[in-house]
């Protein structure tokens, strides 16, 4: 799932690097309450704040909704990590 | 153009992976609209006055007009249905029940520490 | 500051604060401050059979942090006041 996150600027170094990185990219957002959101990631600010493209939304694994835009509040956000693809299970 | 469609995130995060700034200046200036999503809270700034859906915590749910929001996504939304999920288990056959009650309030203030998630209205191409 | 100021403006009017334990305080807005605290006169639980303690209780203070929506009256909200304040919010904040 993760460990890629390192390709587009050279070496990752710091967690702020980190998210600078992945602009752009697939990613799966957790939130504490488990539920998981996967999509592309359009931007972020300092309070984790994240915009999503094509975001669709997990619950137990299962689908549950899709999102053409959606923005997620940060202290929501338990980790964010970098994917191949957004479709690993299908849909 | 490198895409047929006009794609501001696309074209924005472009201009940062080049690392020209001024660019990147000369690019917001131009744009009157200012309809770039540079910042995450920009994504809500471009619903005013649309309607969005709004997930929060204790399982409800919003949707609703946005009249107002601040950087604490505090709102006040308006023609507002609230949808409240509740799960019981069935005392007998231990199975999960879910109901929805939906409820419309006419002007509601929203605090925002409540919320979750947030998503507009897909835009027109 | 935009949502100070607006209920700063609705001071007076009826409004329903419904607060993140589910209890509805209906009541006149008296007074609200930055942290959006809030201070209810002529108040009455929306639902007094669920909370026969709250019958007595007839102003409050209310926590902002405890508060989950506030209905608001119809006629206090200027939507187009609304929007231009708003959108300075986003530019300055």
């Amino acid at each position: 799932m993760s460990g890629s996150g390192e390709k587009i600027s050279g070496t990752t170094k710091t967690p702020a690097d980190f998210l600078k990185s992945i602009r752009g990219r697939p990613v799966v957002v957790k939130l504490n309450s488990g539920v998981d959101y996967r999509g592309i990631l359009a931007c972020l600010d300092g309070y984790m704040n994240i915009a999503m493209e094509q975001t669709e939304e997990y619950v137990n694994g299962q689908l549950k909704n899709k999102y053409g835009d959606a923005f997620i509040r940060g202290n929501n956000v338990l980790y964010i990590s970098t994917v191949k693809r957004t479709l690993a299970d299908g849909a | 153009m490198f895409r047929s469609e006009w794609d501001p995130f696309r074209v924005c995060d472009l201009l940062r992976f080049i690392g020209t700034e001024t660019l990147g200046e000369v690019y917001t200036m131009s744009s009157e609209e200012d309809a770039t999503v540079r910042e995450p809270l920009d994504l809500i700034r471009l619903s005013l006055d649309e309607r969005i859906y709004v997930k929060l915590r204790s399982d409800r749910e919003l949707r609703g007009k946005l009249h107002a929001f601040d950087q604490h996504l505090n709102m006040i939304l308006g023609d507002v249905e609230e949808v409240i999920t509740t799960v019981e288990i069935d005392d007998e056959t231990y199975e999960e029940i879910v109901r929805t009650t939906k409820r419309n309030i006419q002007f509601l203030f929203v605090r925002g520490d409540g919320v979750i998630l947030v998503s507009p209205p897909l835009r027109a191409p | 500051m935009l949502f100070f100021s607006y209920f700063k403006d609705l001071v007076g009017q009826e409004v329903t604060v419904e607060l993140k334990n589910d209890l509805a305080i209906r009541g006149t807005l008296h007074s609200v401050d930055q942290y959006l605290n809030i201070k209810l006169e002529n108040t009455r639980v929306v639902d007094q059979d669920k909370y026969p303690h709250m019958l007595s209780v007839r102003n409050c203070f209310i926590r902002g942090s405890v508060v989950r929506y506030v209905q608001l009256p119809p006629d206090g909200v200027d939507v187009d006041l609304l929007h231009d304040a708003a959108r300075r919010e986003a530019r300055g904040g």
